[in-house]
């Protein structure tokens, strides 16, 4: 079984070689005598090289662990819970908010994703809460609105549906 | 050289670049000081900021994050014994103990003079090595710039604290990420998947926010819920402190001073090891130079002192090598590299020379930041603590949105907010697998000169054997050999040490 250093290596592994052979496909000029994939290919062979280094160690020390394991068993510490489930809602968050920007437009689209960004990571308790929630998520959009777009002429994106 | 330093302070005071100045030192001193706030992210919340901006002006406003942030990472440090950046870790060794025994002031401004005066000495080899030093750069041909980046990346890789193969693996994944896109000799699309999105590869600076603000935010938010750890308010204690008698007792110890600057300007030049490092070899280097080891750690100043002017003289070195070599000295100047790509400035050796208004004009904004961080501090020590305690759930969400700026304001196109998003993913996920990002960082920095130099090289003579034959570039080379085999020997005899270890790396870079 392979650790996280094993598949990390794998995943590294797989894509270094598709990348080598879709290396294959790419044209030559009569009149340049390094093509286009000289130095991709260097790359993704080094990056390869190393990928499969990176598997074969891991698969050594995790041989090794499991006969030290069989020998003797120490228990191990209690490592720190972490909170993986505010991790994810957070990935889905932001790609909503990215998939929203071109469709309500940077204005209602920020101000939906701090309000809700918020409220993921500190579920508001009281009402006093949800109006900071609130006034934070209007503030950011506007004033971030204003800075930007009016004085700094970074032309945020506009909503195809509400034209704002 | 001095006429273009005067002229480029006289410049520099006119409020066009001194508010901006000012009030990106602030930003700076208030990033530097809020815990889980690192000065990279601050770099990257003022980054958008800066398009709109001459390219002066937007320089001056990233040295004064970069001067600033150095600095306020003492002050929640000494006060609160949290430290506001990761190089400020040493400084809450001494820092917060002084603190505990009724001297808030003193902690706090012996660490705010120690870092005005490093960071100041550090200027002075800034000013004089910068240009000397792009002037050796200028001599370079293909061969040795090919050279020195390898260099530098395997230095990188070498120096990184977890495994030399995940160190070398991160900087050839930074090269890989540069691989896609139009090759530099005849344009040919590569890697595009016949999308015109991807045919001038990916934006250099979506990807790097993506993976240092993900990798960051994400490992906070991780640590969030029922058991976060919420920093109470803090009641302002009073900092009020005999200035002269603190400048006197820095001033007191000169050996201690130069030799902690010098540590700093070193770890500075050498690329992408970041504060941290810097830091901490001073402290250590204090307790070993000192004659009263024992009282390290208990309210010292000479720990704060080390540490403090070691923080800020990095980042006068980190400035030397973007300026000479066009090679980032930490995560900061990796921004500042892209921020100048935007504004249409090549950096590198002739930035100097064909800049040299530019260029001084930033020598000049680093030397100003320092009063400035003084002056800002001075103003409004009192309400400092405040501001700092914002909670990270009502941070996070307006970083987020000042990430997606950042990306989206580069070409007005939403879909380098995508890119910031994928390597958002990525970043976070390699720092899961525990793979250092300073590697990364640099790969991707460095993958394209890579590439037009080695093809430049064996265009012009292609007999391979020159890299080693020319002696510039053979030394190079072989100091990358070294420097692989120095780290593997390290590695191996702290192997146990690593095998222990159970934390992801460090996302500072």
């Amino acid at each position: 079984m392979l650790g996280r250093d094993g598949i990390a290596g794998l995943i590294c592994l797989g894509l270094s070689i598709a990348m080598l052979f879709m290396t294959r496909e790419l044209p030559h000029s009569a009149l340049v005598p390094i093509g286009p994939d000289f130095y991709p290919r260097i790359v993704l062979g080094v990056t390869a090289l190393l990928s499969a280094i990176l598997v074969a160690a891991d698969l050594v020390t995790t041989l090794r662990a499991r006969r030290a394991a069989a020998a003797e068993s120490p228990p191990a510490a209690p490592a720190a819970k972490k909170n993986y489930r505010l991790v994810v809602l957070t990935f889905v968050l932001f790609t909503l908010y990215v998939a929203a920007l071109p469709v309500f437009g940077y204005r209602i689209a920020t101000f939906l994703f701090v309000a809700a960004q918020q409220s993921l990571l500190e579920r508001p308790a009281s009402l006093r809460r949800w109006i900071v929630v609130l006034i934070t998520a209007v503030a950011t959009s506007l004033v971030t609105y204003v800075v930007f777009d009016q004085y700094l002429q970074v032309l945020l994106p506009r909503g195809s549906w509400t034209g704002f | 050289m001095y006429e273009l330093l005067i002229g480029g302070i006289a410049n520099i005071v006119h409020l066009k670049y001194l508010v901006p100045l000012a009030v990106s030192t602030l930003a700076g001193l208030i990033g530097g000081a809020l815990p889980g706030v690192t000065i990279t992210m601050t770099i990257i919340i003022v980054l958008p900021f800066t398009f709109g901006l001459d390219p002066l002006q937007g320089l001056a406003a990233m040295t004064g994050v970069y001067v600033g942030g150095s600095a306020g990472g003492a002050i929640t440090a000494a006060l609160i014994g949290i430290p506001g950046t990761p190089s400020a870790i040493t400084t809450t060794f001494d820092g917060f103990p002084m603190t505990n025994k009724g001297q808030p002031g003193r902690a706090v401004w012996l660490g705010l003079w120690s870092s005005f005066f490093g960071g100041l000495l550090a200027g002075v080899f800034l000013i004089g090595a910068t240009g000397e030093l792009a002037a050796i750069a200028l001599e370079f041909g293909p061969w040795e710039y090919f050279s020195l980046f390898i260099f530098a990346l395997s230095m990188v890789a070498g120096l990184t604290e977890a495994s030399l193969l995940k160190g070398l693996l991160s900087g050839a994944i930074g090269l890989l990420i540069t691989i896609v896109g139009s090759d530099p000799v005849m344009n040919t699309p590569r890697f595009t998947m016949g999308s015109d999105l991807l045919r001038e590869g990916f934006q250099f600076l979506p990807v790097l926010i993506g993976i240092f603000a993900f990798a960051q935010l994400m490992t906070d938010i991780e640590k969030m819920g029922p058991t976060e750890d919420v920093i109470a308010p803090v009641k302002t204690p009073p900092l009020t402190v005999s200035h002269l008698k603190v400048i006197w007792e820095i001033l007191s110890k000169p050996f201690l001073l130069i030799w902690s600057t010098l540590v700093g300007i070193l770890i500075g030049v050498l690329p992408a090891i970041g504060g941290s490092a810097a830091t901490v070899m001073a402290y250590d280097q204090a307790k070993k130079f000192s004659r009263h080891p024992e009282r390290f750690g208990k309210g010292n100043p000479e720990g704060i002192i080390a540490s403090e002017s070691s923080c800020n003289a990095n980042v006068g070195g980190s400035l030397v090598t973007i300026l000479a070599f066009g090679i980032p000295g930490d995560a900061v100047t990796a921004v500042m590299l892209g921020a100048m790509t935007i504004h249409g400035i090549q950096s590198g050796p002739l930035f100097i020379t064909q800049e040299p208004k530019l260029a001084y004009g930033i020598f000049a904004a680093y030397l100003v930041a320092h009063p400035l961080m003084i002056l800002i501090m001075l103003l409004s020590a009192r309400v400092f603590l405040r501001v700092v305690t914002v909670p990270k759930s009502m941070l996070i969400p307006i970083v987020l949105v000042f990430c997606m700026i950042g990306a989206f304001a580069l070409n007005n196109i939403v879909w380098d907010v995508w890119v910031l998003l994928i390597f958002g993913f990525i970043g976070y996920a390699l720092v899961k697998a525990r793979f250092p990002l300073a590697p990364l960082i640099l790969g991707l920095i460095l993958g394209d000169q890579i590439e037009v130099n080695l093809v430049r090289a064996l265009m012009t003579d292609n007999d391979p054997w020159l890299f080693f034959t020319r002696p510039i570039s053979g030394v190079l080379l072989l100091l990358s050999i070294a420097s692989v085999v120095f780290a593997l020997w390290q590695h191996r005899r702290s192997q146990k040490r690593a095998l222990a270890q159970t934390d992801e790396p460090d996302v500072d870079f």
